[in-house]
């Protein structure tokens, strides 16, 4: 008789149950706001997971946002200056900001950490500006308005973009599901075994023939690709593209939603630190006072980081929370070793 | 050949990017830590500066004082009770340490908006009047910026190299582990440094306070300025961040009037370019 | 043509010659010994050959094939592999996951293979874990397999810095001080373990100070002093050379 370990199989079980509620919640709810709550968050969600990514190789990129940008520019341009219909946009997105990715990635990222990070700060403006400037091709400010996808019709049901919500919600998930598996498959697998040796000690790992840029840009290319993606439904999902949308301040934000949510954690950390802090966002847009948002959403930032413990995020709760509260484990001390 | 106003407003920004950017790679390189929240202590200095002048009747040069001192134990605060418990040893204390600070932004901007409220503060001018040069005339209160400027540059040198403090501070810098050997209490050391550092961001913010307007959002540029001086004197460097920021100062002024957009791609560009080719800036030190 | 050349290898620091000019030649199979006092330029010599330092002056040849000016990556992957002198480790990883995020060398399996987790992959995995138990085994870590390995005593440290370079299946085994801070029954243990590493076919270089080691293990020697090869030769007639006694501990007029 197989013995099933509950301390594992509960908090999972537990967990694909929320999951699976927050996937057929538009039975519960077709409420634009909620979904649309729901669709943002999956957007970014996205984009903080490349974050994550870019992280376990020990580069952290304050440009994410820059390629976003780049993913619901060029899905724009094709869809509307040149007549391209949205899912070949849409892939066509990621692969350009994966392509400019590995190019940028190739060049950038032999520099060392924080130079690497002040450059990539320095591209999410260059981007934003780019945009601004190339007036014939981005129409500058006044942006450029997207459409959503055209109905598709399967047997006798037609998905109707236009109509409601609904279909953006599941294109979101998909995303979100597929980008969530594949990070989660390469951080369990040799390849983030790789990452982390090269963020863990870069040059005892290149004495172990590592070769260190190859697997930078590797992470650095992916995160792209899929960032891409994320900015091209982004785009298509607002109806409208303007270089304010994508910026600095945003791939600020999408560090603040890697760090909070944990960045231990390849996919549910991220996840859940961009549901959190765009919900709580938006809360706070609804106060009136201007300054109040600011005050609050910074400070909550800054508390939430003095008070998970060292080095986790929202993320390593649910675990702690099963541990102390549930299974009321005492905290186990190894022994010191024997010499 | 841009009209000598330009110049002198080069000048009067390039002493602002100067100090902050010296205070910045201070505290750089004895907490190894970026504070991004720099700005947003010039920001609150130029507020206290104008109470004290203003609503306090304080004459001023105490006020200038008054808001670094004030300021700097704020920086302290901060340092003591978020940064230092958020810095976790390993790698990924920087990056707590980055998203902490950035955090710190929207919470000081809040706050002030909220305290100050978000209209735009003039100052009359403290030093009111020009000085008539002939063909062209310059405001007492520039020709203040670039005096106090020299006299914090001054005391700042005298003090680093002629002080047992400042001895402290050099030691500290290089070799944190060897000077605490030597008995230096560097986590003292490090909470007086972002003292200090943040009171020189306060009292630039103070001396410019009636050259521009004050609002709770005037701390944005000068902290991208900041960095982008330090960038390119170099990280680590405290003379780098003075020829930075001089460089910046000017540059930003004579890129602006004969481009006006593009000079903030111009900058952009010309930091990711030294970057690629000489991290180190012009006076850091090279890393392997 | 020997197996391992350095010829006129020079290194620089600024007006600091760490390395003066140094002819060396080992052959496959050796066992060679680095000694000279502090600062003579041993580890800097493993720098160069391993390829973190890159040669002011002179080539390092391996094989035939010149080495020097390449990444220590692209020369770990020809088969050289080193230990550090101070214990370096992966942050916050265990001892098994040590080991084996240093076994890069021994897939052969490609990265998206790893991913899908295919057959071919499996099997190969399933055989690096293998050997890399062995490993742990053979250097006496098995016990503290999951053990963080910041928590390990010096000398099982020490230990498994040998079993991290090996990990990267190398032909050249750069041993950097493997002995310091042990007592003797752990330095013996090394000097075993060294030898059984020779008698895989692996050419060890070793830097040590522990004359007894020397004895037991150097087929020869190499003396360094302020970055000169200074004698060369078997252990005891370097040993006996008075310019090395002089070397070690400084003459009559000073």
């Amino acid at each position: 008789m197989r013995y099933i370990d509950y301390k594992t199989v509960l908090p999972r079980t537990v967990a694909g149950a929320l999951v699976s509620l927050i996937v057929i919640l538009p039975v519960f709810t077709t409420n634009m706001i909620t979904l649309s709550i729901f669709i943002s968050s999956g957007i970014w969600a996205v984009a903080a997971m490349g974050f994550t990514l870019i992280l376990r190789t020990g580069q952290f990129s304050l440009g994410q946002a820059a390629f976003m940008a780049i993913g619901g520019y060029t899905s724009a341009i094709f869809t509307v200056n040149l007549g391209w219909s949205f899912w070949p946009s849409f892939l066509l997105a990621g692969m350009v900001s994966g392509i400019i990715a590995l190019i940028v990635g190739s060049i950038v990222l032999r520099v060392g950490g924080t130079y690497f990070s002040i450059i990539t700060l320095a591209l999410s403006e260059v981007v934003r500006i780019i945009a601004q400037q190339w007036e014939s091709v981005t129409r500058g400010t006044r942006g450029l308005i997207t459409s959503p996808p055209s109905p598709i019709a399967i047997g006798g049901f037609e998905i109707n973009f236009y109509a409601s919500a609904v279909p953006y919600f599941y294109l979101t998930v998909m995303l979100v599901a597929v980008t969530a598996v594949v990070f989660w498959q390469i951080g369990r697998s040799r390849i983030g075994g790789t990452f982390y040796s090269i963020a863990a000690n870069p040059i005892l790992a290149e004495h172990q023939g590592i070769p260190l840029m190859k697997y930078r840009v590797i992470a650095f290319t992916v995160a792209g690709v899929f960032t891409g993606l994320a900015g091209s439904l982004y785009a298509h999902s607002l109806t409208v593209m303007t270089p304010y949308m994508l910026g600095l301040w945003q791939s600020i934000q999408i560090m603040i939603m890697s760090v909070v949510g944990g960045v231990g954690s390849l996919a549910g950390g991220p996840i859940i630190g961009s549901i959190v802090l765009y919900t709580f966002g938006i809360y706070l847009s609804r106060v009136e006072i201007y300054g109040i948002q600011q005050l609050l959403f910074g400070g909550v930032v800054v508390l939430a980081l003095l008070f998970l413990p060292k080095g986790t995020g929202l993320i390593d709760l649910w675990d702690r929370f099963w541990r102390k509260v549930v299974w009321r484990e005492e905290e186990y001390e190894p022994d010191t070793p024997d010499d | 050949m841009p009209p000598v106003g330009i110049w002198i407003d080069g000048l009067i920004q390039s002493c602002t990017y100067m100090t902050m950017a010296f205070g910045m790679v201070l505290v750089f390189s004895i907490l190894g830590i970026l504070n991004w929240a720099h700005g947003q202590f010039y920001m609150m200095g130029a507020f206290v500066f104008y109470y004290a002048v203003t609503a306090a009747g304080i004459p001023f040069p105490v006020s200038l004082l008054i808001s670094g001192v004030l300021v700097g134990g704020l920086g302290i605060l901060v340092q003591k009770f978020i940064i230092e418990r958020v810095n976790i040893p390993s790698a990924q204390g920087a990056l707590y340490v980055t998203v902490a600070t950035i955090a710190l932004i929207f919470f000081f901007e809040g706050a002030a908006s909220m305290i100050f409220g978000m209209q735009d503060k003039g100052l009359a001018m403290v030093l009111p009047g020009v000085l008539d040069l002939g063909s062209f005339s310059v405001s007492y209160q520039k020709i203040a910026v670039v005096i106090f400027t020299l006299v914090i540059m001054i005391t700042m040198y005298i003090v680093l190299n002629h002080t047992k403090v400042g001895l402290a501070i050099r030691a500290a810098a290089q070799e944190p582990n060897a000077a605490s050997l030597y008995g230096i209490n560097v986590k003292r050391l490090s909470l007086l440094v972002m003292g200090i550092g943040c009171a020189l961001a306060a009292m630039a913010g103070g001396i410019m306070a009636p050259v521009y307007i004050i609002n709770p959002f005037i701390g944005g540029v000068p902290m991208i300025m900041s960095l982008l001086a330090i960038v390119i004197g170099g990280l680590g460097s405290l003379t780098g961040a003075i020829v930075g920021g001089l460089i910046l100062g000017f540059l930003n002024s004579v890129v602006a009037y004969h481009l006006s957009y593009f000079s903030e791609v111009v900058l952009f560009v010309l930091v990711i370019i030294i970057l690629l080719v000489r991290p180190q800036g012009l006076f850091g030190a090279s890393r392997k | 043509m020997s197996y391992l050349e350095l010829r006129a290898v020079s290194k620089l620091f600024g007006k600091l010659a760490a390395l003066q000019d140094i002819n060396l030649q080992v052959n496959k199979g050796d066992i060679m010994g680095i000694v000279g006092p502090n600062g003579s330029g041993k580890t800097t010599l493993i720098n160069v050959i391993s390829g973190y330092y890159r040669p002011t002056r002179g080539t390092v040849l391996y094989d035939g094939k010149t080495i020097s000016g390449k990444r220590p990556d692209q020369i770990a992957a020809r088969g050289i592999a080193r230990t550090f002198q101070s214990n370096v480790h992966f942050e916050g990883a265990s001892v098994v996951e040590s080991v084996m995020v240093s076994s890069y060398l021994q897939y052969r399996t490609r990265s998206w293979q790893a991913f899908f987790e295919t057959r071919a992959y499996k099997d190969e995995h399933e055989a690096v874990v293998g050997r890399v138990l062995e490993l742990l085994r053979m250097l006496d870590l098995f016990n503290d397999t999951f053990m963080p390995a910041e928590g390990l005593s010096h000398g099982y440290q020490r230990m498994l810095g040998i079993a991290i370079a090996m990990a990267a299946n190398p032909r050249v085994l750069l041993l950097d001080e493997p002995t310091t801070g042990m007592n003797h029954e752990e330095a013996m243990f090394v000097v075993e373990n060294i030898k059984k590493i020779s008698e895989q076919g692996v050419t060890v270089i070793l830097i040590e100070h522990n004359m007894k080691v020397l004895l037991n293990l150097a087929t020869r020697v190499v003396v360094l002093n302020f970055g000169n090869k200074i004698a060369e030769g078997k252990p005891e007639e370097v040993m006996n050379n008075q310019e090395v006694i002089d070397a070690y501990l400084g003459t009559e007029t000073e």
